[in-house]
């Protein structure tokens, strides 16, 4: 058994009698559990009751006995493997933690028991290891369920296991609501704020005291490097040194957290917990030029101080919301473009896909690892395997890829887009003309002139070239049974067909027949026709097709047949209409029947367009007025469509299904998008419109009442501050997260945030200003020897500064730091084009280079040359909690790298410039720059002596190796 | 429990004496994982993050060095023989209709250009792609019936490094470093050395730590391509280095004079004398020019004339170096052979879709002799007695050529890899694909147990090793892995 795996640590508790509100207890809703397997047995069991069919095996004499010879070693108690009994008849009725049932009652060929003891594969084969069941065995069980597989006291258990309808609630402190403490009533002067009394009173239950407040010098450079992850200028420090104001502390508070630096820094962090990168991973590891407006979206929102639940809800919908580059957040993790004709790849990597979208949301806002419920049920939080499916029908239509970021135009713009519209609108009007007349000159030819009659052969709609991210055909009527297609194609100018599931596209339907392997939704884009290689709908008459591309493509033609190899003429749809997207989302009409001659087994006709019922004369005048219409609408969208992000493309996606081991080819029950079952139900249907599921999701996290979203959020902004979050655990609070060591606390500060209107500015200056965050960093061997690492806060702990913030730092102190903020990022990466892509570390740097290491363009797979040894992210995993690594690398990467090296010439001839030429004065310039105070004698001497005898750069060499500069105490 | 951020001073190690405990061990807060075994996760100290740890139990080996071949070696051209291929060449693969591949569908079976003979005293059949290494086929153990869980490049080598087909996770050196740290403490304990031509599919992923932390990340360098950083700056003096070196240590000593007892500020100032002595110990290394004539002759490095010749003469000194990383205990070294950045789909690496014999006779010529090279002085020092030698690659190879092209496409339902040196049974075959080499259908074994048994040879529990991240113990072979017991030595 391996460790992430052990028995699903869930209260099951009977109905409560009189029945419980629910409104009491919001988040212990009643919910079914087994449903699939129940519903199953139900049915199968309740005309095995009635038959009674005589019964030459029986349970108790041969089926009994063969389970505990061959299953109830590891299939028993309560800690029985995968959590399925097979010792008590409840267990056999219940099935395990797959949901799949035992078996089926007359149908031993779909019973899992029985392909699970016949079965070959070491995978699934039972039992896993020893000898196999004797044929005897096995025939006894066939034989068994053939006749019904009754139990004893089967009807009873039914009855219990049905009447439990069972409550799954938790008794986990993160899933209970936040109620706001009382504050301890401790009467010492040392208490700032509220948060100082709950840590004063976990310090007294120790016996421990804090400590004295730090120096002013200290703290002034501990609130610039946590807040800016850059140390104070000289003249910021000496300003708040000298200040003889009783609100010095709380005026530099405000100050810091006004800075558009502040939003750098915290950016950063968000984007660790988001595993943000701007390039693909993988085998082609592509760059993602335009990945970065979700970047700036994230440090604009800390700087505005955007309200938290706002800020959720922008990032999972913010499409709906008006901030269209927050849904970066959708599809920032790493997503492989390799694609193969092979199904079985492409369907994994779609799965890889959206399990990278829930199990992001889920550790990003709600701190609970929803990736461990993918193939079962989570064997320590109260989620089960469906919620994780729920919760991937909500994403079922976000793809990764780039969308028009729209933005509101400006003063230039507004003016050429009224134009355009002007001229957009008259063409419009000038087509529908044509179009009239194309329509009367058809109805005046009385069919002579529509379009050839729809064959099985082949098909072929033309039309002008159109943008498109998805093509939806519709079947409306057949000359026979279900609708087949062997092949659909979308060309573009150039011929080459858009739609190839080899080439990314993704199809999805209305239905499938099931059943032949010759008719299968995948063979409809596969690039092979025939009939041995198509479609069938699973509906008479009608069904549709979409296929979604990869990319926005220009396509001009679509081409789709019953059977190119001419066997078959049946099954062939005669009424059908062609839509496509628009940017808006609405679906437009490009071709139909409409303009056909009525289909007619007999007829033969030749191909053509709805142009082709004109005048040759009026038809150039009006693939004129198309052409120009077309132009019109592409600068518009230039204009107010802004350009293309890497913000995800939605879709109206296709039925999800719990997938039995998370195995895409094993489908199980439909399931509706939606949150945790635990929690609640969101309400949505199974083909709820893609946009609501997202919308709904995001209201449902950032509820007020949500019982993890404010708790994850304030630990992630204490974790941030003091290096140890209040639960140790940033990203994960469920069952096998750390235990808080303050519970009071975080509750006391989650409900202070939502109170605030989920204020992440208010919540960090009160932590701020509160006498915990204000201690000393100093060791004291008492204290130490009974919390070393200060998690009770008896001081504030002291520890090395991240990469970002080192390198921010050095260049801050050089003067080099380039401010330029936002937009494209610069490289630490020399970029080699190819198939795929190959990034070589830069050791030659330009002020471009200088800029804040947030805009730095994070490629996956490579680590800098020099701070990629800090325990520096590449985004390829979530990354809540930084490792703090001190390596022989790290100092080689100070000590000799060309970065640091022409650093510290830069700081050098700065030294120079400002300070003087003495070594003295050069000495104590220094020391305020890097640390924010003067030299003490014997570094003053040490100091002027390397100077002397080594020069100036050796000295700027070695300070950017020091501890105090590289730490923040 | 994060081991470097949580042992600030947790039992302390330094002069002062000062000890503590960390609050969660008052607290009982570790995971509370009752009835299971619980994890191990190794007490590392933030001083010497790489200082030498004891294994589980007992190892049959010390050090790993494993060989990488990028880019999928075609077993069917190398160590897995199958009579019937030849038999039914140009024939359709029974059984094999409407097989999609990779990159689409098959053509006929086609047998390897390479003839197969008898090896060695166990008569194993290997082909004359690689006689070298057919020279010492008593001295390895084959795995015959490896499967992988993906047909991309990408993926695959992620899966064979790490255990994942996602990107970051932390490589198997990583999770060996962080079990067992080094016994060489003035070298870097996991040393990657990529093929001279560049790096493989999956990049530095393959020697990274992931969310381990940066401690346990392979250090990259090979015969041509120092250790980044790692020389003084060619503007700095001699004198001027040792005195800035000198005036850090001054001052960072006088600074923890205020913090007496910081094991974080101590693990600092402990880095640079590592450093220091890694400056010396690197280079001497990496100095191939003591090495006799008649080893560089064995290995093929003073091979020149032509560029395949001088591949091989670099990839030689490749071997070599990892030889002279055996040679001073490096915990992990991990050697590579093919790379992307020259070429793709075949051209620098083994991935032979289209011209495959014209690749592979390249390819075989320039990683057969200097490997066998390597394996052979190994032996003659003694050194595999302490050392498991892994020979792999991402998965396997068709045993059909692709429709209208003249190679194989990608296949992993079966590959072989091998194994020699300590721990494992010498001139052994486990496992087997079906007749025509497509499948792996008997002592059927995945990555996962491949891994386990790595693990498992160095005395590790693959099972318990563990790292908490993100909410999840994880480890190496994630919920999976079974020692292949029939491969260890009894």
């Amino acid at each position: 058994m391996s460790l992430p795996c052990s028995p699903l640590n869930l209260t099951r508790q009977p109905p409560a009698a009189g029945g419980e509100s629910i409104a009491q207890k919001p988040w212990s809703v009643a919910v079914r559990q087994v449903a699939l397997g129940l519903a199953l047995l139900a049915s199968g069991t309740t005309a095995v009751g009635a038959a009674g069919p005589a019964a030459d095996v029986s349970y108790e004499q041969d089926i009994r006995p063969l389970l505990e010879t061959h299953c109830v070693e590891c299939h028993s108690g309560d800690d029985a493997k995968h959590d399925l009994r097979l010792d008590t008849v409840t267990g056999l009725l219940k099935g395990g933690e797959s949901g799949d049932p035992v078996f089926i009652p007359k149908d031993p060929a779909s019973s899992q028991i029985i392909s699970r003891v016949t079965s070959s594969d070491p995978h699934l084969q039972m039992p896993p290891k020893g000898e196999r069941l004797p044929a005897a065995a096995v025939d006894l069980l066939k034989r068994w369920i053939s006749n019904g597989a009754m139990l004893p006291g089967e009807a009873a258990a039914r009855a219990a296991l049905a009447a439990q309808e069972e409550k799954i609630t938790t008794d986990h402190w993160s899933f209970q609501p936040v109620k706001r403490p009382p504050e301890p009533v401790i009467n010492d002067p040392w208490i700032r704020g509220s948060i100082d009394g709950f840590v004063l009173k976990s310090l007294q239950e120790k016996a421990l005291t804090p400590s004295a407040a730090a120096d002013r010098r200290t703290l002034i450079r501990r609130l610039f490097l946590l807040m800016h992850g850059m140390p104070p200028t000289p003249e910021e420090v000496e300003s708040f040194v000298t200040d003889p104001h009783p609100d010095a502390w709380s005026q530099r508070v405000d100050q810091v957290l006004a800075s558009p630096h502040y939003g750098e820094r915290w950016a950063r962090h968000w984007l660790d917990v988001v595993r943000y990168a701007d390039s693909n991973g993988y085998e082609t590891n592509r760059e993602r030029k335009t990945a970065w407006p979700y970047r700036d979206y994230v440090i604009d929102a800390f700087n505005k101080d955007k309200p938290y639940d706002q800020f959720i809800r922008e990032q999972l919908a913010g499409d709906a919301l008006g901030e269209d580059a927050a849904t970066g957040f959708l599809v920032a993790g790493p997503h492989d473009i390799v694609k193969s004709p092979d199904i079985n790849l492409s369907l994994m990597q779609r799965e890889d896909e959206l399990a990278d979208m829930v199990n992001t949301t889920g550790t990003a806002f709600m701190g609970l690892t929803m990736g461990c419920a993918r193939c079962h049920n989570h064997k320590f939080d109260p989620i089960l395997q469906k919620d994780y499916y729920s919760m991937q029908a909500v994403f079922a239509g976000v793809t990764h890829g780039e969308r028009p970021l729209r933005k509101t135009p400006d003063a230039s713009a507004t003016a050429e887009l009224a134009g355009l519209e002007a001229t957009a609108s008259g063409l419009e009007r000038e087509l529908s003309v044509h179009r009239q007349h194309a329509e009367r000159a058809r109805e005046a030819a009385a069919g002579g002139k529509l379009r050839p009659p729809v064959n099985a052969l082949l098909n072929v709609e033309e039309f002008a070239p159109v943008e498109t991210t998805a093509v939806r055909f519709t079947i409306l009527a057949t000359n026979s049974a279900e609708p087949c297609l062997d092949e659909l194609e979308i060309m573009d100018d150039a011929g080459r067909n858009l739609a190839l599931a080899g080439s990314g596209a993704v199809v999805t339907t209305s239905g499938s027949l099931g059943g032949n392997a010759f008719h299968r939704l995948e063979h409809v884009n596969d690039g092979q026709p025939g009939n041995g290689r198509s479609w069938i709908a699973d509906t008479p008459g009608q069904g549709w097709v979409q296929v979604d591309l990869p990319a926005k493509s220009k396509m001009q033609r679509i081409v789709w047949s019953r059977d190119r190899e001419g066997k078959y003429k049946d099954r062939l749809a005669t009424d059908y209409r062609i839509e496509t997207t628009a940017a808006t989302g609405e679906w437009i009409l490009l071709a139909s029947s409409r303009d056909r001659v009525k289909f007619d087994p007999d007829s033969t006709a030749d191909p053509d367009g709805w142009l082709g019922d004109l005048t040759e004369e009026e038809a150039t005048t009006a693939r004129r007025v198309q052409t120009g219409l077309a132009a019109a609408r592409q600068r518009i969208t230039q204009l107010s469509g802004g350009t293309p992000a890497w913000l995800g493309v939605f879709s109206q996606p296709g039925k999800t299904h719990r997938l039995y081991r998370g195995d895409p080819l094993q489908k199980r029950e439909v399931v509706a998008p939606g949150g945790l079952t635990v929690l609640g139900s969101l309400g949505l249907s199974k083909d709820e419109p893609e946009q609501r599921r997202r919308l709904r999701l995001a209201e449902w996290i950032a509820q007020p009442g949500h019982p993890l979203t404010a708790r994850v959020m304030v630990n992630r902004l204490w974790h941030y501050i003091f290096g140890h979050g209040l639960a140790d655990t940033p990203s994960d609070l469920g069952v096998n997260g750390a235990r808080p060591s303050h519970p009071e606390l975080l509750d006391w500060l989650a409900d202070e945030f939502v109170r605030s209107g989920w204020s992440v500015k208010h919540l960090q200056r009160l932590i701020l200003l509160s006498a915990t965050f204000q201690q000393s960093s100093l060791p004291r061997a008492e204290a130490q020897t009974v919390d070393s690492e200060a998690r009770l806060l008896w001081r504030f702990p002291p520890r090395r500064l991240e990469a970002e913030a080192i390198r921010d730092s050095m260049l801050a102190v050089s003067g080099a730091l380039n401010p330029a903020a936002g937009g494209p990022g610069f490289y630490l990466m020399e970029v080699e084009e190819e198939n795929v892509m190959h990034y070589h570390v830069k050791e030659k740097f330009t002020a471009a280079e200088f800029r804040r290491m947030v805009y730095q363009t994070r490629i996956r797979q490579t680590t800098d040359g020099v701070f990629g040894s800090f325990d520096c992210p590449d985004g390829s995993q979530v990354m809540p909690r930084r490792s703090r690594s001190n390596t022989a690398l790290q100092a080689l990467n100070l000590f000799n790298s060309p970065f640091v090296l022409q650093q510290a010439g830069l700081l050098a001839d700065r030294l120079q410039a400002e300070a003087g030429t003495t070594p003295e004065q050069q000495v104590e310039t220094a020391f305020s720059l890097f640390y924010g105070r003067p030299p003490d004698d014997f570094e003053r001497r040490q100091s002027a002596a390397l100077i002397q005898a080594e020069g100036l750069p050796a000295f700027c060499r070695a300070l950017y190796n020091t501890s105090e500069f590289l730490f923040v105490f | 429990m994060h081991p470097l951020l949580n042992r600030r001073g947790f039992l302390s190690r330094t002069a002062t004496g000062l000890s503590g405990i960390a609050l969660s061990h008052l607290l009982g807060q570790e995971h509370a994982l009752a009835g299971l075994s619980r994890p191990i996760r190794p007490d590392i100290n933030p001083a010497n993050p790489n200082a030498a740890r004891r294994p589980h139990f007992k190892p049959r080996a010390k050090n790993v060095l494993m060989i990488f071949c990028s880019g999928a070696v075609s077993q069917l051209d190398t160590f897995d023989y199958k009579p019937e291929l030849i038999r039914l060449h140009g024939q359709p693969m029974p059984g094999g209709e409407g097989i999609i591949t990779f990159q689409g569908g098959q053509g006929a079976l086609n047998q390897s250009p390479w003839a197969f003979r008898p090896r060695g005293q166990t008569g194993k059949m290997i082909s004359d792609l690689v006689p070298h290494l057919g020279a010492l086929a008593d001295d390895l153990c084959f795995v015959h019936s490896l499967t992988g869980k993906t047909n991309t490049h990408g993926p695959g080598e992620n899966f064979m490094g790490t255990g994942f087909t996602l990107d970051g996770f932390p490589s198997m050196g990583a999770w060996t470093t962080y079990a067992l740290g080094t016994a060489n403490e003035t070298l870097p304990a996991y040393v990657a050395i990529p093929d001279p031509r560049g790096a493989p599919q999956s990049s530095g992923n393959f020697w990274g730590s992931g969310f381990l932390p940066a401690a346990f990340q392979g250090t990259d360098f090979n015969a041509s391509q120092p250790v980044r950083n790692l020389a003084r700056p060619a503007a700095v003096s001699p004198a001027g280095d040792r005195a800035t070196r000198e005036f850090i240590s001054t001052l960072n000593r006088h600074h923890l004079e205020r913090f007496p007892g910081d094991s974080e500020l101590a693990a600092r100032i402990s880095s640079y004398e590592l450093a220091a002595r890694m400056q010396l110990s690197v280079p001497e290394v990496a100095d191939l020019s003591n090495e006799p004539a008649h080893i560089l002759k064995m290995y093929g490095a003073d091979e020149a004339g032509n560029p395949v010749k001088d591949l091989k003469a670099a990839y030689a000194r490749n071997c070599i170096l990892a030889r002279r990383l055996v040679e001073k205990g490096v915990r992990f070294v991990q050697l590579f052979n093919g790379a992307y950045q020259t070429g793709g789909e075949g051209v620098s690496n083994w991935d032979g879709h289209k011209a495959l014999k014209e690749q592979y006779t390249k390819h075989g010529e320039v990683m057969d002799q200097p490997t066998a090279a390597l394996l052979t002085d190994l032996k003659q020092r003694g050194l595999l007695d302490d050392t498991l030698v892994v020979w792999c690659t991402e998965f396997g190879r068709m045993p059909t050529f692709q429709l209208g092209a003249s190679g194989r496409d990608h296949n992993p339902a079966g590959f072989t890899a091998f194994m020699a040196g300590a721990g494992v049974k010498a001139g052994h075959s486990f496992g087997a694909t079906d007749d025509f080499g497509y499948k792996a259908v008997a002592d059927v074994v995945t990555v996962y147990d491949f891994h386990a048994t790595i693990l498992d040879i160095l005395g590790i529990d693959h099972e318990r090793l563990s790292f908490y991240h993100n909410g999840v113990e994880r480890r190496l072979t994630d919920v999976h892995g079974h020692v292949i017991k029939d491969l260890l030595t009894t």
